[in-house]
């Protein structure tokens, strides 16, 4: 689904040159969720916007879903971002004078369907996170946990091949957290392939796959990961084992 | 996708009211300042006669004296002498000619409850009125044997013909005018030519003034009804109205209609010739240049449209720049505090030239606001400007191309404010905007 190879990434400036990534390389296949962890300035980020085709990468190579986006122009990467991705973000990022309907809206609208398409969609994917009945409300009047499902709708509503999450449960609680969390489980479980960027050990070990990078390598590719669907047994000696990985 | 940028312009028109709100007003008040010149200025300048201005032509034979002339100079004097109109209307040039002068007459209404009183009218030809297209509310023009015969006949306009007989129709009856008994043969409906270019008496008299009766022009040379205007004499001069007729003084204005356009070279040939001939017996010694002009041009030679008219539009527009320059700031910070939404559609699929389509929509959002609201200014401005004078009170009203100018200038000026920041905004790197967030 996604194939980074010998990727590099320098960011330039007059006076120096700072080597995000180096000779990455990774392979999500289709239906995986893999976690991606990381000391800060790592280059984490750097992976995962490249991965969403938000910044370009410098050498190596990158197919997503089998294309090569190697040298696309920014109105193709625009389209493919569109039709492939799906992105979560610790901030939320929602438009504030939206409501949710709207704002789940946003990337449909770009993507060209009809307006029963998106009504159908945006609904389907509002009920899915459970704020099918406050569609009209705008994402002020909700609480973080509620904005981020709001996010996840967003990203889920064009039914993305791939959903990028940058540290999506970095700006709520711990029960928010994990209900997030499952709601991701459970996305992944139906079979979109999830990536996601966290600081959280206890979340990277709930993924089937975890990626350690450190100064802008992949470190570490930890074992497969127990999913939702495993017994509770494996999951515990699957988990213990990660712990001690990430550690 | 442009009706759903639209809505969001609509929607963010209520994000920061305090901030759109000023920009709306900037905008609004210089399209505002802009409009209102320049209506006045296109009621001013406008075709009055556009059916057939191109045809309507007024020939210039300069017969002053070689005395201080200088080869070359162009005539002040836009005006012909009585011999010269009475030759060319015997010219049998073009379709239609008319000569005419100014009158003022005193007129003794027959219902004892009005007083005398005076008014200001027209003594033409018959063809006059087919030449101007004047509208006619009852009767007709005089026959041209009214004109042959130097008939006591008169044409009213209508106001005059409301205020003294009501709104009853008059044809038929008499007038009595300068101690004479005149037979109304005719009511003009309301026909108020703006400006008055038939007979250019000066811009006072150009805008607002009209004439409110029609005489023969034979009738009135009969009855030595002395000219209202100016009047340009050189020479040696007869005294009496006969030395008048026979001098080279100009005072009547003169008008052919030619059957096109095309025509116009040959009815200059014609002038030329007659001049020469002219020559021959001693007049026309400069020898200067015949000109003809048709309406839009005498208009401009008549300078009916003044520089300071011109000036005051180009301070306008000069202002409508400042009020744009205050607008594209406004805009910048408008749009700079919407750069992680930006980010986001970014992100979520939009291309740049989506961003861009929707941020310029959004700025003419801005541009229909202000235009309604300049709209709402530029009538306010047009009527204290109408309150000045009666001649400012004709030019200063808004017609639907004027309205529909105020929008356009409003959105395109709008746009033109928001192409900076807008592609300022397309610029945004969506990674740095989502992760700041």
């Amino acid at each position: 689904m996604l194939r980074m190879k010998s990727l590099s990434k320098v960011y330039r400036t007059h006076l120096i040159e700072t080597h995000a990534l180096r000779g990455f390389d990774i392979h999500v296949k289709e239906g995986e969720f893999v976690t991606v962890t990381g000391p800060s300035g790592s280059g984490k980020t750097t992976f995962l916007n490249i991965a969403g085709l938000l910044e370009e990468f410098n050498d190596g190579d990158y197919l997503l879903d089998g294309i090569n986006v190697k040298g696309m122009n920014d109105n193709a990467r625009t389209r493919l971002r569109n039709e492939k991705l799906g992105f979560i973000f610790q901030g939320f990022n929602l438009i504030p004078d939206l409501n949710l309907f709207d704002n789940v809206d946003v990337p449909l609208r770009y993507r060209g369907f009809n307006t029963a398409e998106r009504k159908e969609r945006i609904e389907a994917a509002l009920a899915q996170v459970g704020l099918a009945s406050r569609m009209k409300h705008h994402p002020a009047e909700l609480s973080g946990g509620q904005q981020q499902r709001v996010a996840i709708a967003r990203a889920l509503a064009g039914s993305p091949k791939v959903l990028l999450a940058d540290e999506p449960t970095g700006n709520l609680d711990t029960q928010m957290a994990r209900s997030v969390m499952e709601l991701l489980e459970e996305i992944n479980a139906k079979g979109t392939t999830i990536l996601m960027v966290t600081h959280d050990p206890e979340l990277a070990v709930r993924a089937q796959r975890n990626v350690h990078i450190i100064d802008g390598q992949v470190s570490d590719l930890v074992r497969r990961m127990p999913s939702l669907y495993d017994t509770k047994a494996e999951a515990d000696s699957a988990n213990e084992d990660q712990r001690s990985a990430v550690a | 996708m442009i009706r759903y940028y639209f809505l969001l312009g609509i929607r963010s028109l209520r994000r920061n009211p305090l901030l759109t709100a000023l920009m709306v007003l900037t905008l609004s008040i210089g399209v505002a300042a802009s409009v209102s010149t320049l209506t006045i200025l296109h009621v001013m300048s406008g075709d009055p006669i556009p059916q057939k201005s191109s045809r309507l032509i007024f020939p210039l034979m300069d017969n002053g004296p070689v005395k201080g002339y200088v080869p070359g100079e162009k005539p002040n004097d836009h005006q012909l002498s009585y011999q010269d109109s009475i030759n060319l209307l015997n010219s049998k040039q073009g379709e239609r000619r008319s000569a005419m002068y100014g009158v003022e007459m005193s007129i003794e209404p027959s219902r004892k409850d009005i007083i005398p009183l005076t008014a200001s009218g027209n003594a033409s030809t018959r063809d006059f009125f087919a030449m101007f297209d004047t509208p006619f509310l009852y009767g007709g023009a005089w026959e041209a044997e009214s004109d042959n015969k130097a008939a006591d006949v008169v044409v009213l306009g209508r106001a005059l013909s409301e205020k003294l007989f009501g709104n009853i129709d008059p044809v038929g009856q008499h007038l009595t005018m300068i101690g004479q008994e005149f037979k109304i043969v005719g009511v003009l409906d309301t026909w108020e030519p703006s400006p008055r270019y038939y007979r250019y008496t000066g811009r006072s008299a150009a805008f607002g003034v009209y004439d409110e009766f029609f005489i023969p022009f034979s009738t009135a040379i009969r009855h030595e009804i002395t000219h209202d205007g100016g009047m340009s004499c050189s020479g040696d001069t007869e005294p009496g109205w006969q030395g008048r007729l026979k001098s080279e003084c100009t005072w009547i204005h003169f008008w052919f209609e030619l059957k096109s356009a095309s025509q116009r070279q040959e009815l200059l040939s014609y002038l030329d010739n007659y001049t020469s001939e002219q020559n021959k017996l001693g007049r026309f010694k400069r020898q200067a240049k015949n000109r003809i002009f048709n309406v839009m041009e005498w208009l401009e030679e008549t300078k009916v449209v003044g520089n300071d008219n011109r000036l005051s539009a180009w301070l306008a527009f000069g202002f409508l720049i400042l009020c744009l320059v205050n607008t594209i700031g406004l805009l910048l910070a408008k749009f700079s505090v919407r750069a992680s939404e930006v980010g986001v559609r970014r992100a979520l699929g939009a291309s740049r030239k989506e961003i861009f389509t929707q941020f310029l929509i959004e700025s003419s959002v801005i541009g229909l606001a202000g235009g309604i609201i300049g709209l709402l200014l530029a009538f306010g401005a047009l009527a204290l400007i109408g309150l000045q004078s009666k001649q400012l009170t004709v030019v200063a009203h808004m017609d639907w191309q004027m309205l529909g100018l105020t929008f356009i200038m409003s959105v395109c000026a709008a746009l033109l404010a928001g192409l900076f920041p807008t592609w300022r905004a397309c610029q945004v790197t969506p990674a740095i905007q989502l992760k700041s967030q």
